[in-house]
């Protein structure tokens, strides 16, 4: 039986995921919904939805995703109220008021990079009540932890609501060493659904089926074999193409992330540019994308070449980070950080 | 890294990253823009200002004979350098009397406007407002270089924060006009209030809250791309709304406004005075020095759209932004007459 749980907490626009220190982790897709009505409420049986139930009765429900842009929205109420249902669900699921013994809850939760104090203080300001210490890290600055890469490392962590840059130089990260960009997942997303739209007038295709779609067939460059889907076209199912669009609405993000990844480059000292140039770390789902480590790499070579690597599976790297910040964090540390 | 270094850097930035939330719950604004911070940089800045008149005044109430010694002239001697670097006016001795560092203002001495930063708004993968044919960020980089070549005729030293068609994060302008010891930074942008197509007109802001909606969602439109989002900033900027240059930068927008608007009433008659306003854009919060942003025209309105199409009336703008800053620099040159301290 354990006093303390200690729990990383990657808290994304798209899905968040925990990791505990009994072993536990899971991964939710962030949305928080109520039944719409007392019909509604008899049907689905349940007060709150979150994750995946949410979105598959989302026709039933008060749909909220709480984070926008990997912060969560100042002002409202209900999207509060969602974002500490899902922290409740997160911990509900690794046990905590449930089959562990738990006293005291100590999280690290990873936000933005770019995120600044008022969102940190709103988010702590949230969490009352429901975890007993509280330590809010960037996330690439999770990740980077995580994977022991705290040294002429860049992590590139993109995400659905932003793409996170990091440099870690030995030091906590300042300001100067990280950058924020909105452009990230949903924007390929929201890209692809009208390029679809265009092509396909007829087709009646959503936003949800667009990022099945973007999850399991992304690509920049050459495509593998044709990315064909099944969508209703006039109520009929029927197979659309969609590799050319599939591939353009990918490759958006390229630009603004090649930018970003350079400028921070040219501003680490010299001596050691070619160490973080050969040290580029892809986490996020966005890390993904097929084809965009290359991608990058060539985008790399006209400052003198680098190395980008992709981590198979980054959906609990920034949680499992988290966890590893927590668990190395002193007591005496925890004791000033109640939330 | 070996196992014992990578152990104590994760000790190091762990106590980092605790010390930065311990920040956080105690309501410590950023280091980089911790309002003491900035006015310790303003008082080192301005150090050879005060230095020197007391060193001399100490001379001369010794008579004139006695050689300068101690800290005060080792200080003048060290800070010299970065004296020869702006223009030295007559070096009569100052009481400083004030009792707090956030009401003095450049007022206390004899500062001359010398270098001036222009930023162009927007560029690169960032057009800012659109029209027919029009992109705001081509619009401000033109009138940067015209008034660039104004200022720099009229012997004023010019930073621009871009000098072509590129993207520039707004922190990064911000920290290019700190970095660069300029004396005022004066940003370019152009309007678009697509809700009210048939208006047009000018408008000049400062540093300062604003509770008006409209302005919140200009300012939050052109900070888009810096990834704050205004609600960060408002708190952020409790201190540094109270920071000495908001006088000064109101000042600045008065004459850039009242210039901006006579100038360019006369081309168009139904040009509107939408006058100077308060509101937290960032290239202002995170500036160190009188900051403004003028929005010198109207993308939205179809007729000020060709007419800021037009090379000619863009030279009108930059003449004008020229007068304003000029006439600006001008009341400002040499030692304010009206004493020591603003109670702003």
């Amino acid at each position: 039986m354990a006093d303390i749980l200690h729990v990383g907490i990657d808290l994304g626009t798209s899905r968040s995921a925990i990791s505990a220190s009994n072993g536990e982790r899971f991964v939710v897709d962030s949305f928080v919904g109520w039944p719409l009505d007392m019909v509604a409420r008899k049907v689905l049986k349940r007060d709150v939805l979150i994750g995946h139930e949410a979105v598959s009765n989302r026709t039933m429900l008060d749909l909220h995703r709480p984070l926008e842009r990997g912060l969560l929205k100042e002002g409202s109420e209900k999207d509060v109220e969602a974002v500490r249902e899902l922290l409740k669900h997160l911990l509900r699921l690794v046990g905590v008021n449930g089959k562990t013994d738990a006293q005291s809850v100590r999280a690290v939760v990873g936000v933005p990079a770019a995120a600044l104090r008022t969102n940190k203080q709103y988010l702590r300001n949230s969490m009352k009540g429901i975890v007993d210490s509280l330590l809010i890290v960037s996330e690439p600055f999770a990740v980077a932890y995580g994977l022991d890469a705290l040294l002429h490392t860049m992590i590139i962590d993109i995400g659905a609501g932003t793409t996170d840059f990091c440099v870690m130089k030995g030091r906590y990260p300042t300001e100067e060493d990280q950058r924020t960009l909105t452009v990230a997942g949903d924007s390929i997303d929201t890209q692809l659904l009208k390029l679809i739209e265009e092509r396909y007038p007829n087709a009646n295709v959503t936003v949800f089926m667009v990022r099945d779609w973007k999850e399991k067939h992304s690509f920049v460059g050459n495509p593998k074999s044709p990315i064909v889907v099944t969508a209703p076209v006039k109520g009929v199912p029927t197979s659309i193409d969609i590799t050319s669009e599939m591939r353009t609405a990918c490759e958006t993000i390229l630009p603004p992330v090649v930018e970003t990844m350079i400028d921070l480059l040219a501003r680490v000292e010299p001596e050691f540019q070619e160490r973080v140039r050969t040290n580029i770390i892809l986490s996020g789902g966005g890390g993904l994308i097929r084809g965009l480590s290359d991608a990058l790499e060539a985008a790399l070579k006209g400052v003198g070449g680098g190395k980008v690597r992709s981590m198979e599976d980054p959906v609990f790297i920034g949680s499992d980070g988290g966890l590893a910040l927590a668990i190395d964090a002193p007591e005496g540390d925890w004791e000033k950080l109640t939330a | 890294m070996r196992a014992a270094s990578v152990q104590r850097v994760k000790r190091r930035v762990l106590r980092e990253a605790v010390a930065e939330n311990l920040d956080v719950i105690r309501g410590a604004p950023p280091r980089a823009v911790r309002t003491g911070n900035r006015l310790a940089r303003i008082w080192l800045r301005r150090a050879p200002y005060l230095l020197l008149p007391l060193a001399l005044g100490a001379y001369l109430s010794r008579g004139g004979d006695a050689e300068i010694g101690g800290a005060a002239a080792a200080s003048a001697a060290v800070l010299g350098r970065t004296d020869l670097e702006r223009p030295r006016a007559a070096a009569a001795p100052l009481e400083i009397t004030t009792t707090s560092i956030e009401r003095v203002t450049s007022a206390a001495f004899p500062l001359a406007v010398r270098r001036v930063v222009l930023d162009a708004g927007h560029g690169g993968s960032d057009p800012g407002a659109t029209a027919a044919n029009v992109a705001e960020k081509a619009i401000t980089l033109d009138i940067n270089h015209r008034l660039r070549s104004l200022l720099q005729r009229d012997g004023f030293e010019v930073v621009s924060t871009r000098a072509d068609d590129r993207t520039i994060a707004l922190r990064d302008r911000a920290r290019l006009a700190n970095d660069s010891g300029s004396d005022i930074f004066v940003s370019i942008h152009v309007n678009a209030i697509t809700k009210h197509t048939a208006s047009r007109g000018i408008e000049t802001y400062y540093l300062g809250p604003t509770s008006d909606p409209k302005l919140t969602q200009l300012a939050a439109a052109e900070n888009s791309v810096s990834g704050y989002s205004l609600g960060d900033m408002r708190k952020l900027l409790d201190g540094v709304y109270a920071d000495a240059r908001r006088d000064e930068s109101h000042e600045l927008a008065s004459t850039v406004q009242q210039q901006l608007f006579t100038t360019l009433r006369a081309s168009d008659s139904g040009l509107e005075n939408w006058g100077v306003k308060r509101a937290p854009f960032i290239v202002l919060v995170a500036t160190d020095m009188p900051a403004v942003l003028a929005e010198v025209g109207c993308l939205s309105n179809a007729q000020e759209a060709a007419m800021l199409a037009r090379p000619e009336y863009r030279q009108k703008i930059a003449d004008a932004l020229f007068h304003g800053i000029r006439a600006y620099a001008s009341a400002n040159d040499g030692p304010k007459k009206k004493g020591i301290a603003n109670h702003g």
